[in-house]
């Protein structure tokens, strides 16, 4: 074999075996990425306006997310997500704020950091009235903590 | 028609143990059993050289292979069936509740003597040349078996369980670039799930066992290929030497040979003349004094410290039970929430900054740890020559003890500081 020819065959040898091994480990990321996820859906309806108390927030569990009511502003949905490691946040009364649980983040009413290593503030989602009356949370929207719905 | 006694020949081909050449065969016919060599220093199994820390290891992840897979008889990787499976293990399978314990305590156990093995390796300088790449294949098997804990720790789909992972995971979705897609692709989806439960039991039984069981046959292996167990090799007397001969006319760069005496036990032969200097430790004549047949020296050795390591395990799994929570519950982050104990330090620091503490500080200890050997180029194993070696590693040492002692005993509801004799009522 000619020294041109082994270098040509080699080369283009090489470059095969680099796609291949390319190839197969951007199918084994690809088939370990689910096409589908099997989580609940981001945008959900809670209940009537009616069924959300004026005063301390009502908590949802499922959807971890907290419903503020005020008479004069309207609605407001926080998430109970903390934004350090992903623990749920309670909402305490007596000092109006949120506590994580995890590493002792403090949020204030608005959701922003007073305290601890959450990096962010809380996150706001989105809330419109559905078509039958219903309230609509979507939370692929993430709206400024001064959003609010009013019914 | 044969003989049972050739039945029992056709298996066993060695000679019999009585003599010498039936107790090397014993070891170097057996595929279980060649990884020894056929002679041993008797001075490497001192029980202080080493303290048996790397065999206790291998033991304590032989009893976790088989009680891991005693248990997966009656497990399911399915949320909340996976629960029921434990409880059923804990109150209906015979000898259920004892398997898991044991299977939880030697996972405990294996962590912290993985970590003492890579003390006393540390301190005795056994990093050294030509073990160096020896040493990042450990600090590969110590992160294979946090991994291994880690992943075990979801599969009883408990509240300790859930969060513990929950807290963990999102740590490492912190690192810069690929966290979050790392995050993803571990968990298969964007919260701990059903998905992160299969996901991790397939790391766990089968992904992560394989690719540790490869790494030891590796470690084994280098350790027999650089001269055995490790010893103090600072403390022996230094050989005597021996008359020189010459080979070759007069060329500058002519080797000298040493004579040494030629034992009475060994037949010699020229088999073969080659150059330059082994990369391993070998035996020096007035050594082979001190070598003897690893049947049954290092076998019975060995043999007690398997037996002592099962007996202990034992003991504990018969009075301290395994804890299983209530079941998982994504809604109701219990408070405190507390990573695996051996995350506790990494918790503590995420509780101060979560991209310093939880990703680049780690990093670096482990990018620290798998330099070791190339970064300290001191030769002396002596610990007096390595002083400050051995105290940057001390710090290292005590730095995590601490932080793990802080984050188990004297964190509280809402991470607060609470010593541990103080009880906090009425936290949820």
């Amino acid at each position: 074999m000619k020294r041109r020819s082994f270098t040509s065959w080699g080369t283009a040898g090489l470059v095969a075996l680099c796609s291949a091994v390319g190839v197969s480990l951007g199918a084994v990321v690809r088939f370990l990425t689910p096409s589908v996820f099997y989580e609940p859906p981001q945008s959900f309806k809670i209940g009537n306006p009616a069924d959300f108390s004026f005063g301390p927030p009502t908590f949802l569990a499922e959807e971890k997310i907290f419903v503020f009511r005020d008479r004069e502003k309207g609605f407001a949905v926080a998430s109970a997500v903390c934004t350090h490691l992903g623990c749920t946040v309670g909402y305490f009364q007596d000092d109006q704020r949120f506590h994580c649980p995890c590493h002792g983040s403090v949020f204030a009413a608005d959701g922003a950091v007073e305290h601890g290593p959450a990096p962010r503030p809380l996150v706001w989602f989105e809330v419109t009235a559905a078509r039958d009356g219903q309230l609509k949370v979507d939370k692929d929207h993430v709206v400024p903590a001064t959003y609010r719905l009013m019914v | 028609m044969t003989s049972l006694r050739d039945v029992w020949r056709s298996i066993v081909r060695r000679d019999p143990l009585s003599t010498d050449k039936g107790k090397s065969e014993l070891v170097f016919l057996n595929l279980w059993l060649h990884i020894h060599p056929a002679k041993v220093k008797r001075e490497n199994f001192k029980l202080k050289h080493t303290f048996y820390l790397g065999f206790i290891t291998f033991y304590l992840f032989l009893i976790l292979v088989t009680t891991g897979v005693a248990l997966m008889f009656y497990y399911r990787p399915d949320a909340p069936q996976s629960y029921q499976d434990m409880k059923d293990l804990q109150f209906v399978v015979y000898l259920g509740s004892f398997l898991r314990n044991m299977h939880r305590w030697s996972a405990h156990g294996m962590v912290i003597c993985v970590f003492l093995h890579m003390c006393r390796v540390f301190y005795t300088g056994s990093y050294k040349p030509p073990r160096q790449f020896n040493w990042v294949i450990g600090v590969f098997l110590f992160l294979l078996t946090l991994g291994l804990s880690f992943t075990g720790y979801l599969l009883p789909w408990d509240q300790l369980a859930f969060w513990a992972i929950t807290v963990g995971s999102n740590i490492g979705g912190y690192a810069p670039v690929v966290g979050a897609r790392l995050k993803e692709l571990l968990l298969g989806g964007h919260a701990v799930g059903e998905s992160a439960l299969l996901r991790f039991y397939v790391l766990h039984v089968a992904v992560l066992p394989s690719i540790v069981i490869l790494l030891t046959m590796v470690h084994f292996w280098r350790v027999r290929k650089d001269g055995g167990l490790s010893r103090p090799v600072w403390k022996l007397k230094p050989a005597a030497a021996g008359p020189l001969v010459r080979i070759g006319a007069s060329a500058p760069a002519e080797v000298a040979l040493r004579v040494m005496p030629a034992s009475q036990d060994k037949t010699y032969g020229l088999m073969e003349v080659v150059t330059g200097k082994p990369i391993f430790e070998t035996v020096t004549a007035e050594e082979e004094e001190d070598t003897v047949f690893s049947y049954p020296y290092a076998f019975f050795r060995e043999a007690i410290a398997l037996m002592a390591t099962v007996t202990s395990v034992m003991a504990v799994s018969l009075f301290w039970q395994a804890p299983l929570e209530e079941l998982a519950n994504p809604a109701k982050t219990p408070n405190p929430a507390k990573a695996p104990w051996y995350f506790l330090g990494l918790q503590e620091l995420v509780s101060h900054s979560a991209l310093l503490g939880g990703v680049v500080v780690p990093a670096l200890a482990v990018i620290g740890l798998l330099a070791i050997p190339y970064l300290d180029t001191n030769p002396s194993r002596r610990p007096a020559d390595r002083k400050w070696a051995i105290r940057a590693f001390t710090l290292f040492v005590v730095v995590n003890v601490v932080l793990i002692i802080i984050g188990t005993l004297f964190r509280g509801p809402g991470w607060a500081l609470v010593p541990p004799w103080v009880h906090v009522t009425g936290a949820e």
